[in-house]
Formats: C-alpha cells, structure tokens, sequence
C-alpha cells in the first residue's frame, strides 16, 4: 500500500473513492504498523490495540462505501479515518490506563463525548496511547509504562505528556490523534515530533470521560500531519456538552471551512497584526529556535502582515502560578483513586489495620511525579499555607490573563516558540523536576488564560533534522482565525 | 478526622526554605501517601527547590486582584437541567462491588 496516501484524511477519501483500498485494508495497514512499530520493542507509543473493535467497524464501513459508491462526507467527515486516542479518554469497554499503574485494570464503562463524536462522524479508533502518568509530565518519562521514543531520534524524548500521541502521528502509526493539554501537553510533543498541535479555547472541547489532572486547565485537542486534518477534527468533536457544566455554550465556528479564508492578498495581509512578546525571546531559548521563529515571523511580514513588539509583563511568573494551580487541583482530583472508588487494590491492602492505612497503601502505587504534585498541591491547599500559595497564585493568574487582555486591544495573534530547546534526551533531566517544569513557560500561559494555541513545524535543528514548533495563540474562540493564519503558514514552503 | 480545618498545618509557620522531612511526611500523611525513606529525601530537596521557585511570587502586588480560578467568562457556560438519571455503570469502575454498593476491606 502506498504510504503517502494515507497521511492525510483527503488523501484517504480519495483512495476510498478511487476504490484503490478498502477501509478493512487501510486499517490492516495502521494495525499492522502498530504491531511493527508501536509497542514495546518499538517506539512504545500504544498501550492498547482494540484490534477487533476496529475491523468490525471497517466492515460495516465498507459496506456504506459499497452501497453509496463514494465517502459520505459531509454525514460522515472522518468515515473510515484511523486514529489513536490518548489513555486519559475513555473508550466503552476498554481499558484506560492514564499511563498509570492504579489504572492498571481500569475498564471504562462509558466513552468521552470528544471520542464518542469522533466515532459518530465514522472514525475509526485504533488504540490507546501512552502518555505521562495522569498528564504529568513534559517528555513522557513519566509513564509506568516505559517510556516513548522520539519517532526519529531513538534517543530522544517525544515531549508530554501527550508523546505517544504526537509520537504515532509522526511515524504514521495513525492518521491523527487526540491529546489533552494543561501546561504544553498538546504543543509541546506536537513541536518535538514535527507534527501540528492543537489546544482549543479552554471549554470549546468536552471534559466529560477526560480524567481530570486540573479541571481549570485541562482541554482536549487534535493533533494531525496537517492544519486542515487538525481543523476537521475540531469541527466533529468541538461544541457543547451539557455532560461538561465547563463546555462552553458559545456557538461554535466552521474551521475546514475557514480555511479556505486564509488571507491571500496584500490587503488581506496587511489587516494582520501579530504580537511577538519580548518576554518570549529570553535566556534559555536556544539560538537554533529563536533563529527559526524570527525567520517566521519575517515570512509573516514579507507577506505583509505586521509584526509588532509587545509585552506580557507578568510571563515571568507563569510557571510558578501553573505549578502551585496545577498541583492544587490535582491533589483534589486524584484523592478519587483510593481503592475503593477507582484504582487498583495491591494485596498488601487488604491487610490494613484501619482505612487510612489502606489509602496510603494504595496510593502508594503512584508513580514519583504524581507523588511529588499531590504532596505540592496538598502543601499549597493546606491550612496556614493556602493563603500564601494558592490564593496568591489564583490573584497572579488574573494578572496574566489580563496581559493578554491588553494585548489583544493591539493585536491579532501572539507569536513565539513552542519550548525553549527541540527535543532533549531521555534521562537528560529526569532528576530535576524544576528545570523540567521551566521547559512549559512558553506554553502555560495559555492555559492559564483559556486561551486557543497551536504549535506548527517550522523548522529543524541540525545535525539531526529535531523539529522547531511555530506558536501562535488567538484571544478565546477564535479558533477559525488561528487554524487559517496557520494554514497560510503551513502551506509557505508550496508557493515559494 | 478532618483533613483540613483543624488547625493542624496552621501551628507550625515553617518558612519554605525550611521545608524539612518532617512537613513532607506530614504532608503526605494528610493527602494518605505513604512514601519511602527514599522518596522523603529525595522529594524534600525537591520540593524545596520548587517551593523556593515559586517564592517569587510573594513579590507581587496583589492587593484588590480577585482570583481567578477558572479562564471561562461569565455566560460562556450553562448548567443543564437538574433530573435525576440512573448510572448504573459507575459502580463498575471501582475495584469491588457488592449488590448496589463498593466493596471494602473490613474496618472493624
């Protein structure tokens, strides 16, 4: 089977229509990539194969093929697209591990709203992939189960948490794939791996059947080869939920659509105004990275959009406000796996003198990462401390937002970098979590303002060809403008 | 016992630097963690480190800032109608049930 035309969903249909493949082939071909390529003895980036799931479903989907003669697609947008979906989203009947051993045997008996519209609109859901234990984490080092290679330098990390995501994309172990980001997770893999990263505007995409790691943070979003696959994504699984009391009534917009309203002329252009904060261009970028986003930004202007300085004065303090915020909410969401309700129930359990010791056993089982957040977060609940710690970083958070605010009074889109450096090495900073949380500061403040961003391959670092990530953020639900301007940028390199 | 409330954190004004085994453990005590020797050590640097970080924070002035703990804007969400819906499922999601309830190890 011809690779290259199964990279993108338009390429797929277009086969379909041709009749060159059949949707139980395309699928063989991703499953048996996967059983080549995904798992343990490869880049590790599936945790879950739901083999015969998937085939029933390419079976009936055939035989809409046979009985309509081409791809529904305006009923069914992603009929018979293969995609993976990140292990903190539940699938009816199976397993959800949030790369997590207290989830060891967790079967979930519902599916995530997010999933369950994909599947409506006709994809096909390959598998479950591995990510940071419970989101935690920025290079997927963090999983209890082992983790993900970088997709082209085995050596390296694929970024988190959502690497096996943004890892199986790249290698083309799937068409596209669902990740979740509360700091950077979506963009800062999608950056690492080369591929195209999504966060939508915080409540755009259902939470319901999303594990919660900060309720107040967490969105999901598409990560895809192209802006057009990520944008078509959006328009299945985007809109409200009343499941999700933070899904956001807000109409939603018509992003493949909008696409095709990607500026062209030099007037169009010229209306553009595109905010590149001083704050972003510090010590600790790379020169590599900065090199490739000023080149960027100079394509931008060639163009004729206008680029113009800004600042976002309170940036410095974004990841102390994220790590005191994020780890707040986290100790209360996860005090649900204690045995009883969620999570698994060791042996040496079951022998506890009283209750609290059973909790203690159990929760023992988390992973170091996870121990360390809900130990902060407890410490910065915790009575004498929570005034000093979360209050106050609930009071900074406000004044981030609001920098943004301001920002946007002057201009259009902000640009930046995605992470300070391209993708590092595994084990290179695994035992300094603070340096590992100061890679998340171009990303965080984001969602610390439920803002919608998107990390766009822009360019590589030699000697190895590690892709830089382009980042653009809009002011809220305004998506249909972001996933443009990005499609505009993303299809430079065809009309030069 | 209660978690928070009881004044218990409240007694002992321990400046972050000072972040010492002894809070880690109380901590983790509190959020019913139980931690190696290992962990206690290595998580107490650690957390000092990150607690020192975020220190800076106090240098801000924050006075008449209402928090904010959630980026949506008033309006942008609904609550749906309260009705009472039957989830069977939920029960299957723990690690033991019995009948209509969760299953425990005996405490008494």
């Amino acid at each position: 089977m011809d690779a290259d035309k199964l990279e993108t969903i338009r390429a797929i249909h277009d086969s379909f229509d041709k009749k060159q493949t059949s949707v139980v082939e395309v699928t063989r071909y991703f499953l048996d990539s996967i059983k080549k390529n995904g798992g343990k003895s490869g880049l590790n980036a599936f945790l879950t194969v739901c083999e015969n799931r998937v085939l029933a479903k390419a079976e009936a989907a055939d035989q809409i093929l046979s009985a309509e003669g081409k791809v529904p697609r305006d009923r069914l947008p992603l009929f018979g697209i293969p995609l993976g979906i990140k292990d903190n989203l539940t699938m009816d009947g199976v397993r959800t591990t949030c790369g997590s051993k207290m989830l060891d045997n967790y079967v979930a008996p519902y599916t995530a709203t997010c999933v369950q519209r994909l599947e409506s609109a006709g994809a096909l859901c390959l598998g479950k992939l591995n990510m940071d234990e419970f989101a935690m984490g920025g290079s997927n080092e963090n999983s209890a189960y082992g983790p993900v290679q970088h997709p082209t330098q085995p050596e390296r990390v694929p970024g988190g948490s959502s690497g096996g995501s943004a890892a199986a994309v790249r290698a083309g172990l799937c068409v596209a794939a669902l990740g979740t980001d509360t700091g950077g997770s979506i963009r800062l893999p999608a950056s690492y791996c080369g591929i195209v990263g999504l966060k939508p505007t915080y409540g755009r995409v259902s939470r319901y059947g999303l594990v919660a790691f900060a309720s107040s943070l967490d969105q999901v979003g598409p990560m895809a080869r192209t802006v057009e696959d990520a944008a078509i994504l959006l328009d299945v699984m985007s809109g409200h939920d009343p499941r999700d009391s933070t899904s956001a009534t807000v109409s939603k917009g018509a992003y493949r659509e909008a696409l095709g309203k990607a500026p062209e002329t030099q007037a169009e252009w010229s209306g553009i105004r595109i905010g590149v904060p001083k704050e972003y261009f510090v010590g600790g970028l790379s020169a590599e990275v900065q090199k490739s986003i000023q080149s960027s930004l100079r394509w931008f202007e060639s163009k004729g959009a206008r680029v113009i300085p800004i600042s976002l004065p309170h940036t410095e303090y974004a990841v102390a406000v994220y790590y005191l915020i994020a780890v707040s909410e986290a100790s209360s969401n996860l005090a649900r796996f204690d045995g009883i309700r969620y999570g698994v129930r060791p042996a040496e359990a079951e022998n506890a003198d009283d209750l609290a010791a059973f909790y203690r056993k159990v929760r023992g089982h988390f992973g170091p990462e996870v121990k360390r957040r809900i130990i902060l977060g407890t410490f910065a609940l915790s009575s004498g401390y929570s005034e000093a710690y979360y209050r106050r970083a609930c009071q900074v958070r406000r004044l981030i937002k609001q920098d943004f605010v301001t920002a946007f009074e002057k201009v259009d889109f902000i640009a930046g970098p995605v992470s300070p450096t391209t993708a590092f090495k595994i084990g290179e900073r695994i035992s300094d979590p603070l340096q590992m949380y100061l890679n998340d500061i171009f990303t965080i403040p984001a969602n610390l303002a439920g803002l919608p961003a998107i990390s766009i391959p822009s360019g590589t670092e030699a000697p190895d060809s590690l892709p830089i990530g382009f980042h653009l953020i809009a002011p809220p639900f305004q998506e249909e403008r972001l996933l443009s301007l990005a499609h505009a940028f993303e299809k430079r390199g065809a009309a030069r | 016992m209660a978690i928070w409330g009881d004044g218990a954190m409240a007694d002992s004004k321990v400046e972050a630097q000072k972040l010492d085994e002894t809070l880690t453990r109380r901590v983790a005590d509190l959020a019913r963690l139980e931690l190696s020797e290992d962990e206690v050590r290595t998580f107490t640097s650690q957390l000092r480190d990150v607690i020192g970080y975020v220190e800076q924070l106090q240098e801000i002035d924050v006075s008449g800032v209402e928090p904010l703990t959630h980026p949506l804007e008033p309006g942008d969400s609904a609550l749906r109608e309260d009705r009472v819906e039957v989830f069977e499922m939920v029960l299957t999601s723990g690690a033991d049930s019995l009948n209509e309830g969760y299953k425990v190890p005996q405490i008494l």
